[in-house]
């Protein structure tokens, strides 16, 4: 296992340093000149071709390249166009929001899509699993930032119940920071109220974004458990006489998630450009409006830090997916 | 005829395919049914942000267009973006997939390195690229959006060929002597095309939602296209009290994926030989 | 079944806790404003001097003079007075006594000239309307409140730039420069001021939020204001639809300067909010590249500024809240002719001009295009207006996308810029020389203003020597002769003056409206409860 682990860990390396060439090609063949940004509104040219000269644009590609990765490795990826700090810094402060949105939506996704595959497979071909097929698919379709302004009309506007927009009450102090997830924190340090209040504020937002992917791990599981449940050793468990709960939940379900776990970390890459659209309506204060906001201005240290950073989650969690994939089937981990 | 019987059983699958086969004919019929096209791209000023009436089913847009003829005709770009997004993407990832699923050793290490590198871009950075390269447009997003999909196709696959390497049925061909290729499509793809096509229907979903995103941005389909992604999002400063300009061109979106996902399911299930046996 | 009631418990425990709480979720303090503007990139003045850095500025920092009412005046602040001596070059500052930074220190003519060494050194921002007459050795302090320019060449509009200088506390930057930045890295996340309000770093997050304290020690007192506001928190709205809810809600107490026309009447429905409506100081252009056929065609562009439909955009789109406006300078500032007629919309008379421009060789046929920035739904709606006209008289327009980066470094070259594009002319300065001057002087070519390319030696004539001389009444007729000659030639498709449309909340008092800084000078507003 652990083999399998260090193994998984070493091959990530090709893949990061394949993004690093690729986001820089990416990005410095963007006709983005940022040095009109860059030299302010009302520039001449000669400001904006002093500026040119000064940041280096002028010089050739692969010099660029070269400088970039210098950089890159001691940890210097520049200051932030716009924002004028270390990149890093800015989004170091939001990056935690993101990794809390996604994960609760994932969550909320897995703890209802889950359950909901599970009885659609065992109740195959019932109401209840046309029902359930059709409802969740019904949630992948609907864009997601149509339903977060119904979800803003009906809970925030009409009814009050919810907070319209943000992450945590205007002058409130949010939690200590240990980890900057609210939730988390406010768990550690013990402070409730303060739980309840992120809580309410996530709600709307990890829902709308959980849509999509409760579709996906519901399918997968419900396709996943239909297949196991034709195995043999199903039929010989019921003929022993387990009772039929203990089988679909313990033993078959444990066969049977695989599909959905690499859904999951499939999922987790796409949610951060999903979030996008949410975190816009919401105002989280996360890394997709960072990235897009970055794009927009040209800010391309920003945009150049963002795809790293999340290149890098996403490859965590890939190996996490593949680890968890390798627990729940000993058989993945011993073909290398 | 067994599976056509089977099939009529499956009354979500049985939807969707009519679904898909309604979308298909307004699409092809749309100058039939929308009685002047050119109110798609001229509008009367004066009508702006009509709500919906006798004159105009689905109100008109903020400029005076109406909403029921450019979802009609959208409907056109919107199976086009979607078709051709996707079998892009399948046309690269799936023969990846395979050959990185059966095949040990640096080539299948590469394929699945290289999977990585593409699926760790996030896809709207990835898609912004590709339109500076080939120009902002239509053209250049399908091609952005097969770029960011075919990755998924490909682990999907990989995944699915890995569990598969190990059965026994798969050994015994292999003692039996049959070559890679046989195995490989004989053998393995019907057993992955479930995958594939389960895959291939999500992803229709999000090619049109990543779209719209896209179009916002001011990659992919350009004003006055009547693309349902771009549609919302010219709407939705107008909302909550103008819905009618958000809402029909997203029930478009949403019948068109719905119809999708829900055959796609119900051709999976008749497809897939692990759920041949009666039950 | 024990994991399951343990699970359920503490789910209701929290739905609890969350919902006993929603009074307080919503309602924002009543001594404390919520302002849902936007926020500058950072948060130093002299990094970029956008409507966002304005309203940010005049509230932290002070500057010379500042621009107060509408229609706007130059208000001495940080000065007494000025005067102009006879060579035209030498402009001499009184500085008011007794003025402290946020610190305590003085504020004294030496902060003022370090403040505009660091502004010419930095180049950036608010420098470019003071590099091409100012050198760093031409600005002295003779004694502590009185400040000595010395200009290259005369320049009317200097004294008109002096609002966008904020004046900086020299001994709060000094020992936080690295590698000769001036300190730029610094002051982008902290502030060395001496305005209104004290910025309250510790809760700066950059382009999101940033809470400030009422500075009780400003030079300029309170006296004014019965009930001051104590705390201002600034909060970014992203949405539009969201930040008008926030609005209707009560979450905040404001909007941004660019509430859609189609939202006012739902704001003025709602029994917590209002809307403010300003004639201000902003000109949309649709700009055509003079440089380019068939552009350089004066018939073909007389057809094209025929061919857009006026009424229906202003009335129709912008619901009326936009002022029709024939030249380049604003209808509402001096220089703009007061008779001059607009370009109406008629598709005959576009047809006859299409025409002759077409038997005069110029190439009608060819496809043009037009370059917006989509997220500026007007610029896009106007686009496609235009595109709609042009179809009816065998025009085709194409419409392209693109961002506001890319738009302003294509500009530098003649064939790199676009055949149309459209933007906005904004006021940095109350000058006809923002406008007219910076748009229509071949000497600015390569800039994003001057980007249609005109080139007119008698009206560079009349710019230049207008730019030079001190005396308004002098001015205006130079400035006036030049428009004419400018809208006689159609060089672009001058549109609308915008009228400013800002959602308030009721509880909201105190709110002055002058055109730079949109009316965010929170030393005039209180709250009521």
């Amino acid at each position: 296992m652990t083999r399998f682990v260090l193994h998984r860990l070493l091959l990530t390396i090709p893949a990061l340093v394949g993004l690093l060439v690729l986001t820089f090609i990416m990005l410095r063949v963007l006709p983005n000149d940022p040095s009109a940004a860059l030299a302010g509104e009302n520039a001449t040219p000669e400001q904006i071709a002093a500026v040119r000269k000064a940041y280096g644009f002028d010089e050739p590609l692969w010099k660029q390249f070269v400088i970039y990765v210098e950089q890159v490795g001691t940890g210097d990826l520049g200051n932030s166009i716009i924002s004028n700090r270390p990149v890093i810094r800015d989004i170091a402060e939001r990056l935690p929001a993101t990794i809390e949105l996604t994960f609760v939506s994932l969550l909320f996704s897995a703890c209802v899509g889950i359950p909901l595959g599970t009885l659609a497979a065992v109740w195959y071909q019932s109401f209840f699993d046309h029902a359930m097929r059709v409802v969740t698919v019904a949630g992948l379709a609907i864009a997601s930032f149509w339903f977060a302004i119904i979800l803003q009309m009906i809970f925030a506007m009409e009814l009050d119940w919810l907070p319209l927009r943000g992450r945590f009450p205007v002058g409130l102090a949010p939690p200590l920071h240990i980890t900057g997830l609210y939730l988390v924190d406010s768990l550690l340090t013990l402070r409730l109220d303060l739980f309840g209040k992120a809580f309410a504020y996530i709600l709307m937002p990890a829902f709308t974004l959980s849509l999509a992917g409760l579709a996906s791990i519901a399918r997968f599981t419900r396709a996943g458990v239909l297949e196991t449940m034709q195995k043999e050793f199903v039929h010989y468990a019921e003929a022993a006489g387990y009772a039929r709960r203990r089988i679909v939940w313990v033993y078959v379900l444990r066969n049977s998630v695989v599909g959905a776990t690499t859904q999951i970390g499939l999922l987790f890459g796409g949610l951060i450009s999903s979030a996008v659209a949410v975190e816009a309506i919401f105002d989280w204060p996360g890394v997709g409006s960072y990235a897009v906001n970055a794009i927009l201005t040209s800010d391309y240290k920003a945009v150049l830090a963002v795809t790293l950073a999340v290149g890098l989650i996403y490859s965590v969690v890939n190996i996490l997916v593949d680890v968890v994939h390798a627990w729940l089937d000993p058989r993945v981990a011993e073909k290398l | 005829m067994l599976i056509l019987r089977k099939f009529l059983r499956d009354v979500p699958a049985v939807i969707g395919f009519g679904i898909i086969v309604l979308l298909c004919l307004i699409a092809i019929f749309a100058p039939l049914i929308v009685s002047d096209l050119n109110a798609v791209y001229d509008g009367d000023l004066v009508s702006r942000l009509q709500p919906p009436s006798a004159e105009f089913w689905f109100g008109t847009d903020s400029l005076g267009r109406d909403v029921f003829a450019r979802v009609i005709v959208g409907s056109r770009g919107a199976l086009a973006v979607a078709l051709t997004v996707v079998s892009l993407a399948i046309a690269i990832g799936v023969p990846a997939g395979l050959y990185a699923g059966y095949s040990d050793g640096w080539g299948s290490q590469l394929v699945m390195r290289l999977t990585d590198v593409f699926l760790a871009v996030p896809q709207l950075i990835l898609a912004l690229a590709v339109a500076q390269l080939m120009g902002r447009g239509l053209g250049s997003a399908m091609a952005a959006l097969a770029l960011t999909y075919w990755p998924f196709f490909c682990r999907t696959v990989y995944g699915e060929v890995r569990r598969l390497r190990n059965e026994l049925f798969i050994e015994a061909q292999r003692c039996l002597g049959a070559s890679t290729s046989r195995i490989l499509f004989v053998h393995v793809l019907p057993n992955v095309a479930s995958a594939v096509i389960v895959r291939a229907t999500i992803g229709m979903g999000f090619t049109i939602m990543t779209t719209a995103v896209l179009g916002f941005l001011g990659v992919g389909a350009t004003p006055p296209n009547p693309d349902w992604g771009l549609a919302i999002a010219e709407g939705r400063d107008y909302l909550p009290q103008s819905w009618w300009a958000v809402t029909f061109p997203g029930l478009g979106i949403f019948i068109t994926v719905l119809g999708f996902n829900l055959f796609g399911d119900g051709l999976r299930d008749l497809v897939d030989p692990r759920l041949r046996r009666s039950r | 079944m024990k994991r399951r009631t343990f699970l359920m418990g503490t789910g209701a425990a929290v739905t609890a806790a969350a919902m006993g709480n929603r009074v307080v979720l919503a309602q924002p303090m009543p001594d404390e404003l919520v302002w849902a503007d936007d926020l500058p990139g950072n948060l130093d003045p002299y990094s970029v001097s956008d409507v966002p850095m304005q309203g940010y500025m005049i509230n932290v920092y002070d500057t010379l003079y500042v621009n107060k009412e509408n229609p706007p005046k130059l208000v001495p602040w940080l000065a007494t007075g000025h005067s102009i001596g006879d060579d035209g070059l030498t402009v001499t500052f009184k500085l008011r006594e007794g003025v402290k930074f946020h610190d305590g220190s003085p504020l004294t003519s030496e902060d003022v000239v370090w403040s505009f060494g660091r502004l010419l050194n930095v180049k950036k921002g608010p420098a470019a309307a003071f590099l091409p007459v100012l050198d760093i050795n031409g600005i002295t302090a003779p004694d502590p409140t009185t400040v000595v320019f010395k200009l290259k060449q005369p320049y009317a509009p200097f004294v008109a730039a002096f609002p966008l200088v904020a004046i900086l506390n020299r001994r709060q930057i000094e020992p936080n420069i690295r590698d000769n930045d001036w300190g730029q890295a610094w002051l982008a996340s902290n502030s060395a001021g001496s305005g209104c309000y004290i910025p309250d770093i510790s809760t700066y997050q950059p382009v999101q939020q940033l809470d400030m304290k009422r500075n009780h020690d400003h030079f300029m007192g309170w006296s004014h204001n019965n009930s001051p506001i104590e705390t201002v928190r600034r909060r970014t709205i992203m949405e539009t639809t969201t930040r008008v809810n926030a609005l209707i809600k009560g979450d905040v107490d404001c909007t941004d300067s660019y509430l859609p026309p189609d939202q006012v009447d739902r704001v003025l429905a709602s029994k917590t909010a209002t809307v403010t409506k300003n004639q201000t100081m902003r000109v949309m252009v649709l700009r055509m590249n003079n440089k380019k056929p068939p552009f350089d065609n004066r018939n073909f562009r007389l057809a094209m500024s025929h061919a857009f439909n006026y009424k229906g955009f202003i009335d129709g789109v912008l619901k009326g809240y936009a002022v029709r406006n024939a030249g380049p300078i604003p209808v509402n500032l001096w220089g703009a002719p007061s008779n001059l007629a607009p370009y109406d919309f008629n598709l005959d008379t576009a047809k006859d001009y299409l025409a002759k421009a077409k038997a005069e060789g110029a190439p009608v046929e060819r496809e043009i295009e037009i370059q917006i920035q989509q997220h500026l739904a007007q610029t896009t709606q106007a686009a496609q207006i235009l595109q709609q006209s042009l179809r009816k008289i065998g025009v085709n327009l194409k419409i392209v996308a693109n961002l506001w980066p890319q738009l302003v470094s294509s500009t530098a070259k003649a064939d790199t810029t676009p055949d149309m594009w459209a933007h906005w002319v904004s006021a940095y300065f109350i000058d006809p020389e923002n406008w007219i001057g910076q748009m229509y002087d071949s000497q600015f070519h390569g800039t994003w203003k001057a980007s249609c390319w005109y080139k007119n030696d008698k009206v560079d004539a009349l710019l230049r020597e207008a730019r030079h001389l001190d005396d308004q009444a002098k001015r205006q007729p130079l400035y006036e002769e030049a428009s004419r000659i400018i809208v006689a030639d159609a060089a672009d498709i001058w549109i609308y003056n915008a009228i400013e449309l800002r959602g308030i909340s009721n509880r909201l008092h105190g709110f002055e409206f002058t055109p730079i800084g949109s009316g965010a000078d929170y030393r005039t507003m209180s709250l009521t409860s």
